[in-house]
């Protein structure tokens, strides 16, 4: 297909601790097509984070390749990974990794200070990306003024600040209540109604029924990968 | 380089650590306080040894014989005897320009029921051409027929007048004073005023400052210990007055070091050097301290990029580039040790003013002191900062992100 965004070919992760090696991921092939909405489950410790690390070029493969909009990301060099992690990606975490004594707003604009916009174009824009998921009145507060559901939105806003294509999210409802769950969900459906390629990692099956792609990993293997529904039918 | 950004970051940082902060300033503000209070005192004491012996003319200098060579006896004709002075002035027509046995008394003496003390100082013709800072505020100098005339007239500082006669204007009044156990009235010719000198102040002499001719002065037989002379300023004072000891020597069959020259200028030339030294080896204790503070600034940076190293990965993970980190961390450390370099300036000048004040001197303090210090302060906390911004900026996303 044409349209493909990610592909993975007997892609491995060895994590050298020293004494022992961990190898996280054994031989992963996958390919991942622009505009899919893919949940990424397994047990604990079976490889989910590492593959979503590897995909948001925060880590790097030990074997195999990974191209990102059919570039090697081996052919990379550390400055333009930061480039893509900045404009291509947005990642959210379980623990929002907000910048705390940092406000709402400030926390927004980073990315777009990391991506060299200037002062005024970043406020505005991180105003709107605040009032789209519904936090326009919380721009000066700080982090641990907020709410999880609030935080994982400022988050959220947060990642989306360049209009990156790719949208990672491990575990975004992790820390979160059922109805937050579910705001948070609603707006990644949205995202991806837009046309974005959204991939989470989450242990909770009604979760995963928002996506149209379920991926099982079970010991560095995807052991199932089924599609439920059709793309953008969320 | 995000510098503004990363500027209003650092100072967000050092507020929210206000005491931490101040601490790892500390060693800095000490560091250049002291190198501000003590090259300041430094040149400001040099200012006041150069304003005290301007006022005495850069010219000036005394020939006297050499105690120390003396020791074993000295005869009379070793003195220095008016034809001596005369073989001088005749010797060295242009170079000097004034010379007069130095000689000086002081006495009581009493106006009334009003007492004071005198301190004499015997002086030529045209003395107040030379020792420029004499005002003439009454009447006029000892003038060259007071001194020719061997006449008892004396000029009084206006403070004396004020306190012994009640009046400035004390020309024509008569002052009784014991010079050599003899009584002699002196009348007063002249009121004059100088500008407060350091001395002065420095060893609250309580006698009264006047002059009057040298011959008053003079026991019988004329000869002298010393003789003050002005010389010609265009030339080289040490070797002028190396050529007025070996004539004098010369004159008198000795050896040349029978005689000694204190020439005004290099005895300024030595106490600068002296402050000089001092100013050195106390700035280097001084450098020191700015060390020792900057070695501070790299400890709490460490701590500090440790205590962040999750925030290092959140940035990361947004985009932010090896690059960015390390400008963040080295301008932070850059902008504490700055600060600490301002505080440790105006510190360090208070500190020179409140103690010069006690000495009742003015404080000089030289700009290029200041940038020279806020300068260096910042070069401090660059080279200090910047093994723990690189530390920071190498810190890998992903383990920086999991450091809990
Ligand atoms: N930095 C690391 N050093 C060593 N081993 C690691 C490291 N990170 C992960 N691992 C190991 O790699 C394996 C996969 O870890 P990973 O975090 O990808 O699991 P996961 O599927 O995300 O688990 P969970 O659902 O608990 O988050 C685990 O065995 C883990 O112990
Ligand atoms: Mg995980």
């Amino acid at each position: 297909m044409t349209d493909e965004i990610i592909r993975m070919e007997t892609l491995t992760k060895i994590y050298d601790t020293g004494e022992i090696q961990v190898e996280a991921l054994k031989g992963i092939d996958l390919t991942i097509h622009k505009g899919e909405f893919i949940a990424i489950m397994g047990a604990s410790g079976s490889g989910k984070s590492t593959l979503m690390n590897i995909i948001g070029c925060l880590d790097r493969p030990t074997e195999g390749h990974y191209y990102l909009e059919n570039i090697d990301v081996k052919e990379k060099s550390d400055n333009e990974l930061s480039a893509v992690r900045n404009k291509q990606i947005g990642f959210i975490f379980q623990s929002f990794n907000l910048i705390s004594r940092t406000s709402a707003l400030k926390n927004v604009e980073l990315p777009m200070v990391y991506g060299r916009i200037g002062a005024e174009e970043r406020k505005e824009r991180a105003l709107e990306l605040l009032k789209n998921v519904g936090l326009e009145d919380r721009a000066q507060h700080m982090p641990n003024e907020l709410s999880g559901g609030q935080k994982q939105r400022v988050a959220i806003a947060r990642a989306l600040a360049n209009k990156p294509h790719i949208i990672l999210a491990d575990e975004p409802t992790g820390n979160l209540d059922s109805q937050s769950s579910v705001e948070i969900m609603e707006i990644f459906c949205r995202l991806n109604r837009e046309g974005n390629t959204v991939i989470i990692v989450t242990h909770e099956r009604d979760i995963a029924e928002f996506t149209n792609r379920i991926i099982t990993f079970r010991d560095g293997h995807i052991i199932k990968d089924e599609v439920t529904k059709e793309a953008g039918a969320c | 380089m995000l510098v503004f950004e990363n500027i209003l970051l650092a100072l967000t940082a050092i507020k929210s650590n206000k005491m931490r902060s101040f601490l790892t300033m500390l060693g800095i503000i000490i560091g250049i306080s002291s190198v501000i209070a003590i090259t300041s005192i430094g040149d400001s004491a040099k200012g006041v040894v150069g304003k005290e012996f301007e006022a005495y003319g850069m010219n000036n200098m005394y020939m006297y014989l050499n105690w120390e060579m003396t020791q074993d006896g000295i005869e009379y004709s070793d003195l220095i005897m008016p034809e001596d002075i005369e073989a001088l002035q005749t010797r060295f027509p242009e170079d000097i320009k004034y010379i007069v046995p130095y000689v000086s008394a002081e006495s009581e003496t009493k106006v009334g029921r009003l007492e004071g003390k005198l301190s004499m100082y015997g002086v030529g013709t045209n003395y107040a051409k030379f020792k420029k800072n004499i005002t003439i505020l009454h009447g006029r100098m000892i003038n060259k027929s007071d001194v020719e005339g061997n006449k008892d007239r004396i000029v009084i500082e206006k403070k004396a007048a004020l306190n012994l006669f009640n009046k400035e204007n004390a020309v024509g009044e008569t002052l009784g004073v014991v010079i050599n156990n003899e009584m002699k009235d002196l009348i007063v010719v002249g009121v004059f005023v100088v500008p407060p000198s350091l001395f002065d102040t420095m060893f609250m002499s309580e006698a009264y400052s006047t002059y009057v001719p040298y011959p008053i002065l003079q026991t019988g037989d004329k000869s002298n210990w010393a003789v003050e002379l002005y010389t010609n300023e265009e030339k080289d004072q040490e070797l002028l007055g190396n050529e007025f000891k070996s004539y004098l020597s010369r004159i008198k069959d000795k050896d040349p070091n029978f005689y000694v020259i204190e020439a005004a200028e290099s005895q300024m030339a030595t106490i600068n050097n002296i402050l000089g030294t001092l100013s050195i080896a106390i700035g280097a204790i001084a450098a020191i301290s700015l060390v020792v503070g900057g070695i501070g600034i790299m400890n709490i940076m460490l701590v500090s990029v440790t205590e962040r190293t999750r925030e290092i990965g959140i940035r990361k993970s947004l985009g932010a580039r090896t690059k960015d980190i390390l400008m963040q961390f080295l301008i932070e450390s850059v902008i504490i040790s700055a600060i600490g370099g301002v505080i440790g300036t105006i510190l360090g000048i208070t500190i020179a003013s409140v103690g010069m004040s006690f000495a009742k001197i003015d404080v000089i303090v030289d700009p290029k002191v200041i940038i020279l210090a806020v300068g260096f302060s910042a070069v401090v906390g660059m080279f200090f900062g910047l093994y723990p911004a690189r530390k920071a900026a190498k810190l890998d996303p992903i383990e920086a992100l999991r450091y809990e």
